[in-house]
Formats: C-alpha cells, structure tokens, sequence
C-alpha cells in the first residue's frame, strides 16, 4: 500500500475522508472497508495480479477496492459513466473481475478465468507494481486503452502537507482528473465532498452544505455555473480555491469568474490520461497563461504542439496500433493540445490539433458518434465534427445524408435516442444537420 | 428587404412549441407544459447543459424557418449578461427578439 495511504488512515481516524448521498465516511470507515476487501481478495486465491474492472462512482467502496487492489500488487480499470459503454471497454482489457461499488457495499463477479494477455500487465507484474487502466476515445471508433504504473503514480503524492480544506470531486472516478483530486484530497488529510450529481445547482448546494474550499473544475462547469445563477442562491463563500483545466479557458470568462468569485483564488491546472497531472503556476490571476513547475515533468513545443514527458507517463497503449505516433521513440508523448508561448517561459491552450472534439473538458472522437448513427435505417452517409459553442466550449454536430423516405424532425430525434442510449451524454448530438453529401471519408456504411 | 418585426409573443410561442418537441424525443412529457416562467437551465429545470445546447440548436433552426435568418443564441452577449437569457423562457424569448431585430438593422 502507498506509504502516504496507510499513514493517513492511521493519523486521521475520527476525521471526514468523505461526504456524499451516501452519507459520511471517516479514515477509520475507509480503513475498516479495505480490511473486507483484502479478506474478498484473500477468498479468490489469486495465484497472481489479476486484472480487476471496478464499477462505480467516488463512493467509498470504490475507494477502499481502488486501493486495496494497488496495495496487492493488481491492476484496476475505473468505469463509470454510461452502462452502454462498459462492455467494450471489458471486451479490450480482458478484465477477469468485476467489482460493482454502490456507497460502502459491494458485489464481486467473476468474468473470464484467464488472466489478460497483454504485455503491458506483464511488465507491471514483472516490477511487482499495480496497474491503473485508462480510456480514451480511438479514432476507429473502439475505446483506447492505456495502462499507468499506479504504483509510481500513487507514490507522487507522498509529500503533500496536511490540510483541512475540503474538496468537491467533479470529474469522474474514471478520469485521471478525478483520480488526481481524489488522491489530493485523501494524501492531505483533507475530506472529498461527492455531490449527488453534477448539474451547477447540485453542486453549488453540496458546497454550501458541506462548506467546500476547493473547487477543481470545468471552464465549462463554472460558464454553466454562471448562467444557472445558482452561485448566487447558495451560499459559496467558504470557496477559496477554484481549479480549472480539461479545455481551454476562454479569457472573458475567467473575467466573468473574477467577478463573481473576488475572494476565490484561481489556478490553471494541466493534464492527460498519458502522462497524469502536472504541477503548474499562473503569472498572475487575470492570466490565462501558465507555467509547469514539475520537477517529474518536461516539455517542449513543437510546430505549435505540445510535447510532454514525465515520469508518470503510461508506456504506451494496450493496443499498440493506438499509439502509432503520439509516441517518440525517446519517450516524448504527442498531446495534440495546440499552443502558444507566452513570456517567461509560459504558454498558453489553445485547443485541439485534429479530429478530437472536447466538450466541457470530455473528450471525444467523431468516428465513435458515427459508427452509432451510420447504424440507423434511413442514414444513407454521416461526418460528426466539433463547432465552437458559448456554453460548453464545443458542441458535437452531425452532418447526416438522410434516405429521401426520411422525416428529418422524426430521423434527428432517432439519432439523438440512439447516441443517449449508446454513448456518454457528451457524446451525443446537439446539432443534426440534414445535407446532400459529405465530404471526405472515415467510416463507410455497409449496406 | 422588409421583414415583418418578429414579435416577443411569436418567440414565446416558438421556444414552447420546441419544449414540446423536445420533451417527446426525451421522454418528459412534462415539458409540453412550460410557460413564461418555466425555468430552463439551474434549480428544478428538466434539462442537463448537453439538453440545452441541443434546444439552443433546435430553436436556431425554428427561428432560420420561422424568420429566414441564422442567429447564434448562445453569444458572447448572452453569456455576458447579468441574467442570464437561459435561465427562463420569458427571458430567453426577449433575447431572441433583440438577436432577430439585429440581423435586420
């Protein structure tokens, strides 16, 4: 188990670790939840690290397994979000166990007898190290898939101070973003606060609530915040830190934000699935610019990319046809973030390079949006693109050759249902665009 | 060209006639019942900021068919105000209006 885990469990007993809908949870509750699990474990008589998928959200059974895996020495993939998308993303990692959380109970469910052949479990099981596996959108259509050393990953928050500030978990328990706040929060002693969803007034009321003092979010999050107006009918002054990261930061509105938080600190924070979170500086509060200050990480630009390289970084991804490219043969991960330098060493986001379209800080590519919608019957050709968009950075717009037999209002509503059902709720549509042709191919209908 | 004003009560009627639309593709009948005073987007609204931007989209679309002209709903200035146009559908119809008469100055 990471040193700085155990060590927490031990210091901080009586206090909060977290609060949600399922009620409060101590250090002592965690560490008691982790005994259960490792006797689970124990009962599977693993002759060696298996890999585990666990189902669920920041709850305090997924936590206890997240790292009661790790401690043993097992790989574990998060899956939250969307049920519809789990069984590709188990069909990749060849998962031989399924954990499902809700609150601080559990079921475990065996799901194939094999342990997975890929190599990049091998090397982590030849280093003796957990896994962490990941998912980003692939261009075919299948999710990517990469696998971080939890182990080394874990150790990186060894020295974080003690702290009392709570933390409102926003991003996923299956993002590298809601990971890193997690584990912020639980290696500084502190409470994560999990709202019960993540719409602006349920999370403005479980700041109130549960006077939250750091918010690590979304631009688009705080935009939405701003226009529900529910900053102004919770009280939210126990804020005093506002993270933001994901996409990038439109300056008018880090302005708005100023405004109406003038007490909040605001800090720009940065990164990926593949290389994990990096230590950043703003020049000043008013800047949208920033400045790595992580002594694991380095970074170079080139032709106006981002080039990272840490020591956090995955070693690739499990297929390896995926990372054709984002990686350099001496280890330099392609971001396909675009950037500007600024003065002093600081640079600035300014979006994506190619096809990835990022709404509100979620990432997703168009050929997973179209393998869904070339589906339909009366879809004859379709190309799925990001817009700009005020409200969420980028909105998903689908240009669609319709069949002449088509109602358009009865065909958009269909698409949009099948994309609900099938996708992450970002991943849907917001704008069905009906055209003669489009241009360019990627996916072809087989009819 | 002279266009006939796009009056406040047709872009009331326009963003309700959408709501009811838009709450048969999602399963919430309830939206068929909206009014002035029907919230959209915060406390107690029926719709998430994905749900938004969908209805943002569609009414682009109405208002092209309704009007002839293409407006952007979520603008600069909508996102600048210091109530914000998405917060009721009263307030969101006055926004409509002021973008419709903008394209025809």
């Amino acid at each position: 188990m990471s040193v700085w885990f155990k060590q927490r469990l031990q210091d901080c007993g009586p206090a909060l670790a977290m609060q949600g809908p399922w009620g409060d949870c101590t250090y002592a509750d965690l560490a008691r939840l982790q005994a259960a699990v490792r006797i689970d474990l124990q009962a599977l008589a693993l002759d060696g690290p298996a890999v585990f998928a666990l189902v669920g959200e920041h709850e305090p059974a997924a936590v206890a397994w997240l790292f009661a895996l790790a401690e043993a020495g097992h790989s574990v993939a998060p899956l939250a979000g969307n049920l519809a998308e789990h069984p590709g993303k188990l069909g990749e990692i060849g998962a031989q166990w399924i954990v499902t959380s809700a609150g601080f109970g559990w079921t475990l469910l065996p799901r194939m007898s094999e342990p997975s052949a890929h190599a990049a479990f091998g090397q982590l099981r030849t280093q003796g190290h957990a896994g962490l596996v990941l998912f980003s959108s692939g261009t075919s259509g299948r999710p990517k898939v990469m696998v971080q050393d939890l182990t080394v990953l874990l150790s990186t928050y060894q020295d974080r101070r003690r702290n009392h500030l709570p933390v409102l978990a926003l991003l996923g328990f299956d993002h590298i973003g809601g990971l890193n706040t997690l584990f912020g929060a639980l290696a500084t002693g502190s409470t994560l606060v999990v709202p019960a969803d993540r719409s602006a007034a349920v999370v403005a009321a479980a700041i109130a609530q549960y006077q939250v003092a750091v918010l690590p979010a979304s631009p688009t999050f705080l935009n939405l915040l701003l226009v529900s107006g529910e900053h102004q009918t919770h009280d939210l002054s126990s804020l005093r830190v506002i993270t933001y990261g994901t996409e990038p930061m439109p300056p008018g509105l880090l302005s708005r934000l100023r405004t109406a938080f003038p007490r909040v600190r605001f800090i720009q924070t940065f990164g990926t699935s593949e290389t994990g979170i990096i230590r950043t500086e703003s020049p000043d509060a008013d800047s949208t610019f920033i400045r790595f200050v992580d002594p694991s990480t380095e970074w170079k630009v080139v032709d106006d990319e981002l080039w990272l390289r840490s020591l956090t970084q995955v070693g690739g991804y499990l297929d390896t046809r995926d990372g054709a490219g984002k990686f350099t043969s001496d280890g330099w991960f392609r971001t396909g973030d675009k950037v500007e330098l600024g003065p002093e060493g600081t640079l600035r986001i300014l979006g994506r390079l190619g096809e990835v379209i990022n709404v509100g800080g979620e990432k997703l590519m168009p050929a997973e949006v179209e393998s869904v919608i070339l589906n339909l019957p009366l879809v004859l050709d379709c190309r799925v693109r990001g817009e700009a968009n005020a409200l969420v950075g980028q909105a998903v717009v689908a240009d669609v050759v319709a069949a002449a037999a088509a109602d358009h209002e009865q065909l958009r509503a269909a698409i949009r249902n099948a994309c609900r059902r099938a996708l992450a709720a970002h991943k849907v549509p917001t704008r069905v665009r009906f055209v003669a042709a489009v241009s360019g191919e990627r996916l072809k209908k087989i009819r | 060209m002279n266009m006939p004003t796009f009056t406040r009560d047709a872009a009331v009627r326009l963003i309700l006639a959408r709501l009811a639309r838009f709450g048969q593709e999602l399963g919430q009948p309830a939206l068929a019942m909206a009014d002035e005073q029907t919230r959209l987007f915060g406390e107690a609204s029926p719709l998430d900021s994905i749900g938004l931007v969908t209805l943002m989209s569609d009414l682009e679309g109405d208002i092209h068919k309704a009007c002839g002209v293409w407006v952007t709903i979520a603008d600069e200035k909508a996102m600048s105000r210091l109530t914000s146009p998405f917060r009721r559908v009263g307030l969101l119809a006055d926004h409509i209006v002021e973008l419709v008469a903008a394209t025809r100055v």
